[in-house]
């Protein structure tokens, strides 16, 4: 019986390594341990097999049987295998380009944007959005700019005509004349005008100013204001909060300096000057980033607040000026050509 | 404005460096424009010397060796010399070792071309001065040997050019920024002292000279005086008068105007003399122009005037633009003997209304335009006048005139040192904030003590009248602050508490689209909101055109405010095709304006183009995207602003390609959503190779929503589904949706309430053999399961066979078996 088993699993070591489609694995299978295969009749001699003796026979046939299935469990392996490997075609070349277009790249005014955006929401601001078409008395007179000031003169600003109809932009008097907003501050108005203090938001947003477009002007630009109302706002809060914005932005040894200056719409006002040491193709010591100041008390009144009980600060700057200085940027009308070079160097 | 330090130094004894006067100006809150020194810079080790011998190099053609005297300052040098005029005899300035040079050039004792040499001898460049580049400065006066450059050539100025921000006309001139300098180095200000006050009762009376002056617009000229002076010489300035002129930028004109425009730059008030011969009739009217007036200006322009303008006018004619110019022959000229003196205060707004119709901007008007002292216009007259008796001569006459002017100036303001600090944030004690009020003339008539809670005292200040811009408490924060030092504001950090606030609406639905659309590989772009009207022809209707369009536009191609997006972008994709830059996909989020029922409406917009490959080649093509693309982008950008949209279907709108765009919208809620192809013709028009597909989504912003909606969790089957494929032959008109809502409403009805229809996908839309004429078939796979069990084939067939009786029950079509 020995020499049968021996037998037959060299057959089967011999055929089955031969076999390479399931449905001949499945045949061949049968043909060893079917109902009439020849294992399967090997061990109905079992019975045959003298009492004494069916002990070790047991034993061969198992050993024999543990053998055959590990030869059909290999069969049945290298098939899977052979199967899957047939599903895929020539290795790939992972050198070669690929054909889909991208990656997708954001514009880098909104990188500065939203790198600003960020900074300021650690600091608990939270951004704040307002119409473009503006009427005078948001952009203007509740600003404290007087009727002949020369930001809204015809020759710097542009007006919608008389007869325009903005359905989705309020006025504050129906005689007034629609504008495009020349700075962001009109969405602090109508944030003010909307509840009560604290409030602490920032602006960014796009402006408009009748210029000539060159590498330093354009028709339309981008501006970041923020504004924080409170009790016991102060110059020094003001101070800390440009020296954090661009610590955060350039590095904690940036220094920034105010300047005293002039604006309607805030008193204390200065300008704002950032060292310029980590600033790409600057040449001098301090460049200019923006304006700031404490909210002038006839702002307050406009809006209906009590300046003895609140004060604020508010400070904006010029996105492209931003980027421009960050980037090393000399023109301002790459922002606006999108040029795929240019589009793809920053994000 | 242009200022001179030594025109400052009259007033204030300034003994800072150029540079840290300049530092003082910018803190004090004028913007520093430029620096310019005239005269000999302080240089070391510089000194004078003449050339004694000059000899050719030996080894190079170009240069000479000289020897050269420096008398104290070394005796005989030897010095290497390439300037062409290096001749013996002149003397000269020579730098010797140690001197350093502008431009950080060190001068060292050195060999040049193996000829040793001692020092260099200096061109008027090399010493920062202006001058001929090419040679030696030569030094025809002769000083002595060895002196310094400082002592060997005459000195000079430092001119400061300064933007003076329109809070503070009281700084249009060195008197005024003397004044400043004054109360930031905390020196003494010496004012001019006029020797005439404007006392004629001893002088000779000359009506014959000036009979009257009458003022019929006291509104626009609060204040007018006019002074005769009799007997005068015109002739050229003084060398000092001219000079100072010459030094901020004036031309001297002769010895009258000279002294109107001086005491202009030393004042702030600006001035005009008259020849009194040349006033018709002997009078002075102020009064409106009459209309279609005629006036020949000092500049030789004839300009025609109207009511609006205020006129100086004689009996008979005007003679002045009133604050702006005078008329070209009513002036001082060389023959002038007898001249009136006009020293006058107009309204600004007049003044500027006038220089902007007139597009003529003068010194005066400037002046004027920001505001003139009119309690400092005395004394500037009375300045001219003992200017103009030392210059040109001649005698003060009778009568003098004044209209106007007689309302005194008073203003105080209480402020309280708590006051100050509080707004500040750091302290400054009460003694330094009296300090900075008295440096800068604010008088302190009162101090007093407050009371608890406060502790510091109380000031009551007295405000000049040339600081018309100080007039509530914190006004004075600032005056405080600037002599304090805005560098010195102690640094801190940022009380913040938590986030008050969510981002507005439309930052978030900004910063989901472009997340989406830069996530799909597009290029973000930023293109202007003001458009050509030729590029918004395309995008808008002829009605919208006119209400998109500026009040006064600047330049032809940004004329009107855009109504898409999908303009600038094309635009973008065109500028790359062009630059030979290539591009597919382009996205863009910003406001758009779109017309509803005649009004505009500013909405919130996202819009993309993808470009259909133009013509360059891959290894490995990809299918260009097409409708169903720009839909898929389209429908998803709507619903990151929380639209849902139903479907796009088949409009005719301007831009896009008709039977290859869809579009849907919702005009009462106020929202806009499209995709498809550009029209092919306004692409070949705009010079862009191949086909864009583009899509948008345009809202009103206050459809976005503050927060996201509440959602609810809906539990699922677990249970295997049924498919079931369905095939319909339908006129080729028949819009899938519709034979889809159809199919999915039958489904529904099929499978009752037994179990559930899940959805119907088309996976094949067929046209060609088999069919009829002019109609497709469409392919749908129906999806079936039950919620608690395993469908049966039974009872799925049951339901499936009743589906293809009912769906094409009423209409032509058939189910294809």
């Amino acid at each position: 019986m020995q020499a049968q088993l021996q037998a037959v699993l060299a057959k089967a070591a011999a055929e089955l390594p031969a076999v390479h489609l399931r449905p001949e694995l499945e045949a061949a299978k049968a043909r060893y341990v079917g109902p009439n295969g020849e294992f399967t009749a090997l061990m109905k001699q079992m019975g045959a097999v003298p009492k004494e003796e069916r002990p070790a026979a047991g034993r061969l046939i198992n050993e024999a049987k543990g053998r055959l299935q590990v030869l059909l469990d290999e069969a049945l392996a290298r098939i899977a295998a052979a199967e899957l490997s047939a599903q895929l075609g020539p290795a790939i070349d992972p050198t070669l380009p690929s054909p889909d277009p991208g990656p997708g790249t954001r514009h880098p005014l909104t990188l500065v944007r939203e790198e600003m955006c960020r900074i300021l929401r650690k600091v608990g601001f939270s951004v704040a959005d307002g119409p473009e078409v503006e009427s005078e008395y948001y952009c203007f007179d509740a600003l404290n700019t007087p009727a002949d000031h020369p930001a809204r003169d015809e020759k710097d600003t542009f007006y919608l005509p008389a007869d325009a109809r903005f359905g989705n932009v309020s006025k504050k008097d129906p005689a007034e004349r629609y504008l495009l907003r020349t700075h962001t501050s009109s969405v602090q108005i109508r944030t003010m005008l909307r509840g009560e203090p604290p409030i602490r938001i920032v602006s960014p947003g796009r402006v408009y100013r009748r210029d000539t477009t060159d590498a330093t002007h354009s028709a339309n630009f981008h501006q970041l204001e923020c504004l924080y109302v409170d009790r016991n706002v102060t110059v020094r809060d003001l101070k800390a909060l440009l020296d954090h914005i661009f610590a955060a932005l350039l590095g904690k040894d940036t220094r920034t300096r105010f300047r005293p200056h002039y604006f309607g719409y805030t008193e204390p006002s200065f300008e704002v000057d950032l060292a310029a040491t980590h600033l790409p193709r600057v040449n001098k010591p301090w460049i200019e980033i923006g304006g700031c100041g404490m909210v002038d008390p006839s702002v307050f009144a406009a809006v209906g607040y009590d300046p003895e009980r609140w004060t604020g600060y508010a400070f904006g700057m010029g996105l492209e000026r931003l980027a421009m200085l960050l980037y090393g940027i000399d023109d301002i009308r790459y922002f606006y050509q999108n040029d795929a070079r240019f589009l793809r160097q920053f994000s | 404005m242009k200022v001179s330090l030594n025109w400052l130094r009259d007033y204030v004894p300034l003994t800072a460096s150029p540079e840290e006067i300049a530092r003082a100006i910018t803190f004090l809150g004028f913007e520093v424009e430029g620096i310019h020194s005239t005269g000999a810079p302080r240089l070391d080790h510089v000194v004078v010397g003449e050339i004694l011998t000059r000899a050719r190099h030996p080894n190079a053609d170009k240069l000479s060796v000289c020897t050269v005297d420096v008398g104290p300052a070394g005796g005989v040098k030897t010095i290497v010399c390439g300037a062409a005029n290096c001749d013996a005899g002149h003397r000269v300035l020579v730098a010797l070792p140690g001197a350093v040079l502008p431009g950080n050039f060190a001068i060292k004792a050195s060999k040049i071309r193996g000829q040793a040499s001692e020092g260099m001898m200096c061109s008027p460049d090399e010493l920062g001065l202006p001058g001929d580049h090419a040679g030696l400065l030569l030094l025809p006066d002769r000083p002595a040997l060895g002196v310094s450059i400082q002592e060997a050539l005459p000195g000079g100025d430092t001119i400061l050019d300064l933007e003076i921000t329109p809070n503070r006309p009281d700084c249009q001139c060195h008197l005024g920024i003397a004044r400043e300098l004054a109360a930031w180095f905390r020196l003494p200000l010496t004012y001019p002292q006029e020797r005439f006050r404007g006392d004629v009762s001893a002088a000779a009376q000359r009506p014959d000279l000036l009979a009257g002056v009458e003022v019929r617009s006291p509104e626009d000229c609060p204040y007018y005086s006019a002074h005769v002076v009799a007997g005068i010489k015109v002739g050229p300035s003084p060398a000092w008068l001219q000079d100072r002129l010459r030094a901020v930028g004036l031309r001297p004109i002769n010895n009258v105007v000279d002294v109107t425009n001086y005491v202009m730059l030393e004042t702030g008030q600006p001035l005009h003399a008259f020849d009194a011969r040349r006033l018709e009739g002997r009078r002075i009217v102020v009064r409106p122009a009459v209309d279609g007036e005629r006036l020949v200006t000092l500049d030789g322009k004839e300009r025609t005037l109207d009511p609006r303008t205020l006129v100086i006018a004689d009996a008979a004619r005007a003679v002045v633009v009133a604050g702006v110019m005078g008329g070209q022959d009513s002036g001082v000229a060389t023959d002038t003997t007898d001249l009136v003196l006009e020293c006058a205060v107009f309204r600004r707004q007049s003044v500027r209304a006038a220089s902007r119709r007139l597009g003529l901007s003068t010194d005066s008007s400037y002046r004027y335009e920001r505001g003139v002292d009119p309690h400092g216009a005395p004394e500037a007259a009375w300045r001219a006048i003992d200017l103009i008796l030392e210059t040109a001569g001649g005698a003060v006459a009778g009568p003098a005139f004044q209209v106007g002017g007689d309302v005194p100036w008073s203003r105080e303001i209480v402020v309280t040192h708590d006051y100050i600090t509080e707004r500040l944030g750091f302290d400054v004690p009460a003694s330094g904030m009296r300090a900075a009020f008295e440096a800068l003339e604010l008088r302190v008539t009162r101090e007093e003590q407050t009371v608890q809670p406060a502790r510091g005292p109380a000031w009551t200040v007295a405000i000049p009248s040339w600081r018309d811009d100080l007039d509530r408490p914190i006004d004075l924060v600032e005056e405080v602050l600037r002599l304090h030092g805005t560098e010195r504001i102690p640094p801190a950090t940022v009380v913040a508490p938590g986030l008050a606030a969510e981002d507005d609406p439309v930052v978030r639905f900004n910063r989901l689209a472009t997340d989406y659309l830069v996530g799909h590989d597009f290029h973000e772009c930023v293109n202007y909101t003001l458009r050509p009207a030729r590029e918004l022809a395309a995008w808008a209707s002829a009605a919208e055109l006119p209400r998109l369009a500026l009040a006064n536009p600047f330049v032809d191609d940004q004329t009107h405010l855009r109504s898409s997006l999908v303009g600038g972008l094309l635009d973008s994709l065109r500028l790359n095709q062009a630059r030979g830059v290539p591009v597919a996909r382009l996205a863009e989020t910003g406001r758009v304006f779109l017309e509803r029922d005649g009004q505009v409406l500013e909405c919130v917009a996202a819009a993309f183009v993808i470009a259909e490959s133009s013509g360059e080649r891959s290894w490995l093509r990809r299918e260009s995207a097409d409708f169903f693309t720009v839909r898929h982008h389209a429908v998803a950008l709507a619903g990151l602003a929380g639209l849902r949209v139903g479907e796009l279907l088949p409009a005719a709108a301007p831009g896009w390609q008709a039977g290859h765009a869809a579009l849907a919208n919702d005009h009462r809620r106020g929202w806009w959503i499209g995709a498809g192809l550009v029209d092919l013709a306004l692409t070949r028009s705009l010079g862009i190779e191949g086909r864009v597909q583009a899509g948008f989504v345009a809202l009103l912003p206050e459809l976005l929503p503050a927060r996201a909606g509440v959602r609810r969790f809906q539990d699922f089957s677990l249970f295997p589904a049924a498919l079931r494929d369905l095939a319909l032959i339908v006129p080729e008109a028949t819009p899938a949706g519709e034979v889809s809502a159809r199919v999915e409403r039958a489904a529904r009805q099929a499978a009752g309430a037994s179990f559930t229809f899940e959805g119907a996908s088309v996976f094949d839309v067929y046209r060609g053999p088999g069919l009829p004429d002019g109609h497709k078939s469409l392919a749908f796979t129906l999806v079936f399961r039950g919620k608690d069990r395993t469908l049966t084939d039974n009872e799925v067939n049951t339901a499936f066979q009743r589906l293809q009786e009912d769906v094409p029950a009423g209409t032509s079509w058939q189910v294809r078996r």
